[in-house]
């Protein structure tokens, strides 16, 4: 079959388990789990099918019913898009995997599946979409989705977090379809290279810049991007543990850096008040998260913040351009995803032994927990930057792009930012890994040990472990590569797409 | 010329693979790490003199080869193996459980310290560097106690705080030379960028080899770290590295001239008389082992300072001396600390007479530290005092200071090393002492080796240490003022030391007749002994060196410790901010729109 | 001309209710009315002079037709916000049950 008939799936494997998960979860108990974890297998196979065909054909699309754009509502893929679908079907599936044993201690499980499983569809949605409004309707099937596991555990703290990240996010929303009205009013069509050709001649209307803001603000809090972080460490603390991880790994990747890139570099053409924009508002996330972390005393508050401190060192790279920082913001997205991931999945597993997120009170989680501690500590040095795991290698190529580019001062807060993750993240993992092995009198005493739970974490602290390798000439060497020149050519997207629909 | 081999490739690749061996050794094999661990140690060494014999030797055959061995490199690399070996050795007895992951630690590190000094990249530099910081912390904590967590992790954010300073510097350099490779590049110190890039790198040196103001984690990790670990590590590894570092950027990267020198004159003296001064007045037996570590790094840094060639080939000795007197301390101090049970020096006392090989092991020791000819410890320190006086006959005023605290320090490290031998070995034994033995075999063959080479250093200096290993690595002939014949001196002072016995036992009364002490039937140890720290509180009662002490013991110059305050006062002001009322960060999101609009209004 | 000015006067009425108003369900409903004036922002967009509905006859003829597309945008984006609406309803009853009132600047146990 060509490969792009493989496109749609992407969309309907998740929305399909999601609808069945809901007609069997009610009659068998485990209905939901493996409907759910097939389901997220076989995305995950399709998105990687589809990564080996971008490398042979450069673009795939699907239009959607037959109907021909701009009328019709096109399904693109190209190796941006096949990237990042790559990487947050993997984690998606390992958290898959790893949500089956965690949920247990909630009732209807099914309502969590199926609720994983639209977020699944959304994200993938906005990954292919080619329509800037069909990317707005994926985008608010996936934060629907995610306000409603916030709250999942029905805690009071869950609840509250749910509801002003809801709040947040929608107002976002609402911005942001102000801004599609605008465009639409301006170029007549929403499909998204027909807006590029169209704004082609005049980049720098006044109009543009209005709706920029507009896009920016909204895309900048699904990123989680400062000043529009707040809700992120609120919404990680009461939440089911697999939440944060998905949400940190996939959803803020996703929905905010991937829209965001996708808009400014291909659609509207990266200039150089947008630039300096983004580049202020890294530099705040950068610093701001790391210092707000630093005062943590809630182990999953201070891995949010952490996200929203490295989200600035993606957004740096991005923003400054040039094809080398364009390459550490891919690289450095890969790396915390995965890290970031393996880090929420054991901190869920250490909440559940010892019953309690204060991490003065936790300590000797390696002699007692050792998969988890040996994957937690191995996920904390790769987002510290330590040789030889893989946030190492992307923070020196960010380092180094904006050296080159000339932007000395960024590079030396880059640099600094990274003392400061080191510090705050050894002050807090440092006495909860390596502590004494004290007896807590909450905590489990003998911490039974699970396949699902374990194999996630250790497959996740491999991977970043050796991702170095994947800088090496391979396929995912080959995939950057594509993905980094699709963006720095930024508007011969829409030339490439265009010719590719006639 | 070069010759290609890839035996460079192995001297690094295997300790590495043979550490994670040993890391995922099953617990019942575990006796095959100890044999593991010896048997690469050896081959390592073996592998260095092959270096040292047959360089320059690259790897792999391309024009910018990775690997490179050069004449710093072979006597950075030599020493790292040599220390490894000795330290497993030791740890043979000293350590008892976790031996897979101990060992495995210890391979890693061989391995990554030789990557670090052949390396030709500056990228696989930080990158060995980096893991190299990441493996301290793991050996630290070897033993998981709390103090030895907190000191790790004290460790960790400096070197591995410093290692990302490190890569903004190579940037710096990336940018200015356009190349990454280490061989053939050199910057000339002419503008700020150039200034910037030596200067990270430079601090990124000075906090690896525990030069002042980066010094603090060294005295804590002296203290809680095992000691077969503070031997291999922060006593000796971490000075090679360190120091090897900063040769490379004085005389291999960067063009030095006045400013740059300067630079490591002022630290290096600063280092000298300010950790002497507060090693003076420490109580417990590691950490005071650990400021004089501290100290040295001064003399070293000043060596290389001076910008002449027998003060750097000083420097270059000096560390090469100091690793081997350093680890002889620490090994005697862990093997006292293992019979004994504490470090404390008040508990301790008297030891000679219970373990003597130990003690004349770490009194050989103790007198090279202290630069008492015709040990190594005088021959480098001497050298490095030439150096000084050359450098400054003719253009810099300054040497005299330079001079003065060299030779200040020195004198402070003899009160201090004094007092050491007197607390531990002298003296009368307190109640816990008189139950220490000798330590094993592994432990005190370690020692009598060390001890055995401060004296020959010492003694062939000319012909072994310096003509082979050090003065290839200038380039330059060395040329000495004054003259020094060591063969000569040592045949006097035996010949002296012979009379003084000699005298001793035919003038010194025969008849003595020892008693008790009348306490009233009190407990007599109460009175009769005197610790050997409480012969310098005098010390603590000048004014200024007592505000000193304070200040240090309050932690007001551990540079981690102001810096976490510093953080602490952001994250409260932001914290205030994030008070959890909704409107509160909506209105965040409409400042940033509004700050947009603006951007865009002024430059759309 | 004027009108999009009343529109957009009308989202800042809504985006006022979400800032200043402390009761939960006012934020809601404060909420509702930027939604509103979004969709309502975007089909008057769609508006074409001596347009009539969108909608093919065979037997008409035709002359002009407002755009139809924002019309299936404003209805895909109206069940968008009625699901958040239903999300955020349910989240506040809940919000309720657990701190026993609807005041929001009460409602910040998660802070710092």
């Amino acid at each position: 079959m060509s490969p792009n008939l493989m496109i749609p799936y992407l969309v309907i494997v998740p929305l399909a388990a999601a609808f069945l998960i809901i007609i069997f979860g009610k009659m068998t108990r485990p209905a939901g789990a493996i409907i759910a974890s097939i389901a997220s297998a076989l995305s995950f196979t399709v998105s990687l099918m589809l990564s080996f065909s971008i490398v042979k054909y450069g673009v795939l699309i699907y239009k959607v019913g037959g109907w021909m754009p701009p009328a019709g509502i096109p399904m693109i893929v190209d190796s941006y898009s096949a990237l990042i679908l790559l990487i947050a079907n993997f984690i998606a599936a390992l958290v898959t995997l790893y949500s089956v044993n965690y949920v247990k201690i909630y009732t209807d499980t099914w309502k969590y599946f199926s609720l994983l499983m639209l977020m699944m569809a959304g994200v993938n949605g906005v990954a292919v979409s080619g329509d800037i409004f069909n990317m707005f309707v994926y985008l608010e099937i996936a934060s629907l989705a995610t306000y409603a596991l916030v709250a999942f555990g029905n805690e009071a703290e869950a609840l509250e977090a749910s509801f002003k990240y809801a709040v947040m996010s929608s107002v976002a929303s609402t911005f942001m379809l102000i801004g599609i009205a605008f465009l639409y009013n301006y170029t007549s069509t929403l499909n998204m290279a027909y807006i590029g050709k169209f704004i082609e001649g005049n980049r720098t209307a006044k109009i543009m810049s209005f709706v920029s803001v507009l896009f920016l603000a909204g895309f900048g809090l699904k990123a989680a991007l400062a000043p529009f972080h707040a809700w992120l460490p609120d919404a990680y603390t009461k939440s089911p543990a697999p939440i944060p991880a998905i949400s940190s790994g996939v959803l803020i990747k996703v929905l905010g850096v991937y829209a965001l890139t996708r808009l400014f570099f291909n659609v509207f053409g990266m200039t150089k008040p947008v630039s300096y924009i983004l580049i202020f508002f890294a530099v705040v996330s950068m610093l701001g998260g790391g210092i707000l972390a630093f005062g943590q005393s809630n182990i999953r508050r201070l891995l949010g913040y952490s996200s929203v401190s490295q989200i600035g060192y993606i957004i740096l790279g991005f923003a400054i351009g040039t094809p080398l920082a364009v390459m550490g913001s891919l690289f450095h997205i890969f790396n915390h995803s995965v890290a970031k991931s393996l880090l929420f999945m054991g901190a869920g597993s250490i909440e559940k032994t010892m019953r309690t997120q204060d991490i003065k009170k936790i300590s000797g989680v390696i002699s007692k927990m050792p998969v988890t501690g040996y994957t937690s500590l191995i996920g904390a040095l790769s987002i510290c930057g330590i040789p030889p795991f893989g946030g190492f290698w992307s923070k020196l190529i960010i380092i180094f792009a904006c050296i080159q580019a000339g932007y000395f001062g960024l590079a030396f807060i880059a640099a600094f930012v990274s003392i400061l993750t080191l510090a705050y993240y050894f002050k807090a993992y440092a006495p909860m890994l390596f502590g004494a092995k004290e007896s807590l009198s909450g905590a489990l005493k003998n911490n039974r040990r699970q396949f699902l739970t374990d194999m996630p974490m250790i497959i996740l602290a491999v991977v970043s472990a050796g991702s170095m390798l994947f800088l090496a000439p391979g396929i995912m060497n080959i995939l950057m590569r594509l993905a980094t020149v699709v963006i720095v050519n930024g508007t011969a997207y829409v030339s490439v797409i265009l010719g590719s629909l006639k | 010329m070069n010759i290609a081999v890839d035996f460079l490739l192995y001297a690094v690749a295997v300790p590495i693979v043979a550490g994670i061996v040993c890391l995922i050794m099953p617990e019942k094999l575990k006796i095959l790490t100890k044999f593991l661990a010896l048997l690469v140690t050896l081959a390592s060494l073996a592998a260095s003199v092959r270096m040292l014999l047959l360089k320059p030797l690259y790897w792999p055959p391309v024009p910018v080869p990775a690997l490179i061995v050069d004449n710093l490199s072979a006597l950075a690399g030599l020493g790292i193996s040599f220390f490894a070996l000795i330290v497993t050795v030791y740890s043979f007895g000293y350590i008892e459980k976790n031996n897979g992951r101990y060992f495995g630690y210890l391979l890693m590190t061989l391995g990554s310290a030789l990557g670090a000094v052949l390396a030709n990249n500056l990228i696989l530099l930080v990158a060995f560097w980096g893991f190299l910081a990441v493996l301290l912390y793991l050996l630290v904590t070897i033993r998981p106690t709390a103090q030895a967590s907190a000191s790790a992790k004290k460790a960790l954010i400096i070197v591995g705080g410093t290692d990302a300073l490190m890569i903004f510097g190579i940037g710096l350099l990336w940018k200015i030379s356009g190349t990454f490779a280490m061989e053939g590049t050199r910057v000339p110190l002419n503008g700020v960028l150039p200034y910037a890039a030596f200067l990270c790198v430079l601090i990124a040196s000075f906090a690896k080899a525990g030069a002042v103001p980066f010094h603090s984690w060294l005295p804590d990790v002296a203290q809680d770290g095992p000691a077969s670990v503070t031997a291999y590590l922060p006593a000796s590894l971490d000075k090679l590295l360190g120091i090897y570092l900063l040769a490379r950027i004085s005389l291999n990267l960067f063009i030095m001239n006045g400013i740059s020198n300067s630079i490591l004159l002022i630290v290096g003296a600063f280092t000298i008389v300010f950790a002497v001064a507060i090693a003076l007045v420490q109580h417990d037996f590691k950490r005071l082992l650990g400021y004089h570590a501290v100290s040295q790094v001064g003399y070293m840094i000043l060596g290389i300072g001076t910008a002449n060639p027998i003060g750097i080939a000083g420097g270059l000795f000096h560390m090469l001396n100091n690793a081997l007197y350093k680890s002889c301390l620490f090994l005697g101090a862990g093997a006292v600390e293992k019979t004994i049970g504490t470090s404390d020096l008040s508990d301790l006392g008297g030891l000679s007479k219970y373990m003597p090989i130990t003690f004349i092991s770490f009194l050989v020791a103790s007198l090279a530290i202290s630069g008492i000819p015709p040990l190594n410890g005088f021959f480098s320190k001497w050298m490095i005092y030439q150096g000084i006086i050359e450098s400054g006959s003719g253009k810099n005023p300054f040497w005299i200071v330079w001079l003065i605290a060299a030779m200040f320090g020195s004198a402070l490290t003899i009160a201090s090393f004094i007092k050491l031998l007197h607390a531990v070995f002298l003296g009368r034994a307190s109640e816990r002492a008189s139950r220490a033995e000798e330590a094993g075999v592994s432990m005190t063959l370690p020692m009598v080796i060390l001890a055995a080479t401060c004296i020959l250093f010492g003694i062939f200096a000319f012909s072994v240490p310096v003509s082979l290993l050090i003065a290839p690595v200038i380039g330059k002939s060395i040329s000495y003022i004054g003259t020094w014949s060591p063969d000569m001196a040592t045949a006097l002072i035996a010949a002296a030391v012979l009379l003084g016995i000699l005298v001793y036992l035919l003038v010194a009364p025969r008849k003595a007749r020892v008693v008790s002490s009348f306490v009233g039937g009190e407990n007599p140890e109460r009175f009769d002994r005197v610790a050997g720290t409480e012969f310098y509180n005098t010390i603590r009662e000048v004014k200024a060196m007592g505000s000193l002490y304070s200040k240090e013991e309050s932690r007001s110059f551990d540079i981690y410790d102001l810096s976490g305050k510093i953080t602490a006062l952001f994250t409260r002001y932001l914290q205030k901010l994030t008070n959890g009322v909704l409107p509160t960060y909506i209105v965040w999101g409409l400042i940033g729109m509004v700050v947009m609009f603006i951007v865009f209004f002024i430059r759309g | 001309m004027s009108i999009y000015i009343l529109c957009l006067i009308l989202f800042s009425v809504g985006l006022y209710c979400v800032l200043r108003k402390r009761n939960l369900i006012k934020i809601i409903i404060g909420i509702g009315i930027m939604e509103y004036a979004a969709n309502l922002f975007f089909i008057l967009i769609g508006y074409r002079q001596e347009g009539r509905a969108p909608i093919y006859a065979h037997d008409q003829v035709i002359n002009n037709m407002v755009d139809p597309l924002p019309q299936a945008v404003v209805l895909t984006s109206i069940v968008l916000g009625l699901a958040l609406m239903l999300l955020l309803v349910a989240i506040s009853i809940r919000i309720y049950e657990k701190y026993r009132t609807f005041d929001i600047t009460k409602i910040n146990r998660l802070k710092g």
